[in-house]
């Protein structure tokens, strides 16, 4: 198991070689680059650039040079910790991100948990009450849930939040605690607001991952084995939760990789319609404005994210089935 | 000829007899289990009536679809819904002890309810016919087999784990303490199955039902399987309800033998007379299409004509009359023939024997 997961760590490795070298060349494909951008809007405020001017910048960016160079000057500074400069910020990429990646991540993973663990409790009630009005109800709350885009329901959930509430969204931290120290107020007030997010982000795929949850279950409680332990005379709930729910999270684990970049992803949409000081906003502009550092070093943690992601279900799919053996 | 046959019936609102020094541990009364489904109602159990003899092995033959699996999980009350037992019953005749009886009446008793878990896996246990797939993937033999021991007897994880290795050894388990610790997936078809025995065995139940336990196992595993079977059926004294539609096996393994047709006995007879003296026209017919050694080769063997209708459908008459070969027109597509007991204690549904209508049929 161990040298398994070295040796998935040496492939994640060659992995994202590639995929900072496919991410680099998308970025690079449409025509122009940051530099044009910039003297567009310089133009646009009234003022006129000439080509000494335009040459200086081109040196400043290092844009002059052929593209495998800017490539390999950006790449070799990543054992360092140097992600490039961002254009638009004048400043180190990795200074930008690192905050805003810590709180992307934090959102992703804390909907990740709240949407597994509602859609599990959801998922197994249903399928033990099949065809009963609850049962109904949880299947339209369902489509409903899938139905209704991320970006439509952080609207909304922000318009009546502080139509109803007068509650402030758009915002990690009240204004009082946001350059405070790390304090146990602080994470409170953390919670207070960041529970909006989670709740847009997690709508659909708690839906999803629910209606999953029944279909396996309902397979799962089919089978022999699940007779046979009522045969034992063991309790109808420890056969539920012990018996057969093991067996039917095994497809979901198995998406959990999947699901990760998805909440990430979307996550991009409603911080945006939210205003958080996550990633999402940030690296939509950077891919608007051609600021292509900073754009490529998002999409580089983004696939770290779904590598990583990805390792973890398959430990975990390990530590759930006994029959599933790495070499 | 009903003039030659006691006449006895056992419909359902006859009272079940006072338990003499109870011959019979289960006794099922006009028992009709039905499944509620979309596409009608299945009726799976027509009115089954027959007693499981105690310290027997009680033989179940029938088609694919005649209810032999079905009695066994209304037994057990774990039909599941859209199914449920619609009507009659079945008595347990529990013997304490001191050698007195007390009886159940499993047929009140919610599925779910304490007394009934109690019964399950303790008094009457019950194995499944694909080995392959009746132990749960992700436990190992060893935490199954000590779930029923610390759920019955109330022993810690230790001791029940000391009861599994016992017990693996004594259906003749190779290596039973290495298999305790291993998953199903590790194990063949015939060690599966020797660990469902040794899980159905483990609280030394007065009943086991075995359902088809070992159609999915090659023959030589199959005779090692029956032996043992066998062999504890004797040491622990239980009765075995054996479901099989391989009459070499009945042959092999029953005292008694029930034959089952669309959800409704038969007949009951001990081995021999089933073999030998077949009454019902269906178990005749069955006898008939078995192949057997030293028979011609030029001679062909006699398919049972028709098919089993499908159990949505309403026959009128007896179900069995579309392929009888014996039919009797204006009696037998009329009316349910009733069950005959005969002198010497078999009992047969057939208007060969007597003129007995089924009331409810």
């Amino acid at each position: 198991m161990i040298s398994y997961i070295i040796r998935r760590l040496g492939y994640m490795l060659i992995t994202l070689v590639f995929v900072t070298i496919v991410g680099f060349f998308i970025i690079e494909l449409p025509p122009g680059s940051y530099l044009e951008f910039h003297i567009q809007s310089l133009r646009q405020q009234g003022g006129d650039v000439t080509p000494d001017q335009i040459q200086a910048l081109e040196r400043r960016y290092g844009l002059g040079d052929p593209v495998h160079i800017r490539f390999y000057k950006w790449i070799s500074g990543f054992p360092r910790g140097d992600f490039g400069q961002s254009f638009q910020h004048q400043r180190p990429v990795g200074e930008l991100i690192w905050s805003r990646l810590g709180y992307t991540l934090l959102i992703s993973v804390a909907t990740l948990i709240v949407s597994w663990g509602i859609a599990i409790l959801v998922g197994v009630y249903s399928a033990t009450h099949r065809y009963t009005i609850p049962d109904y109800l949880i299947t339209v709350l369902q489509f409903i849930g899938l139905a209704i885009p991320n970006f439509l329901l952080a609207l909304v959930l922000m318009i009546f939040l502080q139509q109803t509430f007068g509650m402030r969204v758009g915002v990690l931290f009240s204004r009082e605690f946001r350059d405070a120290p790390f304090s146990i107020a602080k994470m409170i007030d953390l919670l207070s607001n960041i529970w909006v997010p989670i709740v847009i982000l997690g709508v659909a795929g708690t839906a999803w991952t629910s209606r999953v949850m029944r279909a396996n279950l309902l397979d799962v409680l089919n089978m022999q084995y699940v007779q046979t332990a009522r045969a034992k005379g063991i309790h109808e709930r420890k056969v539920i939760w012990k018996h057969a729910v093991r067996n039917a999270l095994h497809p979901l684990v198995m998406t959990l990789g999947m699901a990760l970049p998805g909440i990430i992803s979307g996550e991009v949409v409603v911080s945006t319609v939210l205003n958080l000081p996550t990633s999402g906003p940030l690296f939509f502009q950077a891919l608007i404005q051609q600021d292509m550092y900073l754009a490529g070093t998002f999409l580089v943690f983004f696939a770290v994210a779904l590598l990583v992601g990805n390792l973890l279900a398959d430990i975990m799919l390990a530590g759930l089935d006994p029959r599933i053996q790495y070499r | 000829m009903s003039d030659q046959v006691g006449v006895k019936e056992a419909g359902a609102d006859q009272q079940v007899e006072q338990p003499s020094p109870q011959s019979n541990i289960v006794e099922l009364r006009n028992l009709h289990t039905y499944f509620f489904t979309d596409l009608g109602v299945a009726r799976a159990l027509n009115g089954v009536t027959y007693d499981i003899p105690r310290e027997k092995v009680l033989g179940i033959v029938g088609e694919s679809g005649c209810g032999k699996s079905v009695t066994a999980l209304s037994i057990m009350n774990l039909i599941q819904p859209p199914g449920r037992i619609v009507k009659g019953e079945v008595m347990l005749h529990r013997r304490d002890a001191d050698g007195a009886t007390t009886d159940v009446r499993l047929t009140d008793l919610n599925r779910h309810s304490i007394q009934m878990r109690r019964i399950r896996g303790n008094e009457i246990a019950m194995i499944f016919q694909e080995p392959m797939t009746s132990l749960n993937p992700v436990y190992t033999i060893g935490d199954q087999i000590s779930e029923a021991f610390m759920l019955h007897q109330g022993v810690d994880r230790e001791e029940a784990r000391r009861r599994s290795i016992n017990i693996l050894d004594r259906v003749g388990m190779p290596y039973a303490d290495t298999v305790v610790d291993q998953y199903p997936h590790q194990l063949s078809g015939g060690m599966r199955q020797r660990a469902m025995i040794a899980m159905g065995l483990s609280c030394a139940p007065s009943l086991l039902i075995a359902d088809e336990p070992t159609t999915a196992l090659d023959v030589t595993t199959e005779a090692q399987i029956l032996d043992v079977m066998r062999g504890l059926q004797s040491d622990i004294g239980m009765s075995i309800m054996f479901i099989t539609h391989d009459l070499g096996v009945i042959a092999q393994m029953a005292d008694e033998v029930v034959v089952m047709y669309l959800g409704r006995v038969a007949e009951q007879a001990p081995v021999d007379s089933i073999f030998y003296d077949p009454l019902h026209p269906y178990t005749r017919a069955l006898l008939r299409s078995i192949p057997r050694v030293g028979r011609g080769t030029k001679e062909r063997l006699k398919p049972i004509r028709g098919v089993v209708p499908n159990p949505y459908s309403n026959i009128t008459g007896c179900p069995f009359h579309p392929r009888c070969d014996e039919f009797m027109a204006d009696v037998c597509d009329v009316n349910v023939p009733g069950i005959t007991m005969t002198d010497d204690g078999r009992a047969v549904r057939c208007f060969l024997y007597s003129d007995r209508v089924e009331k409810n049929g």
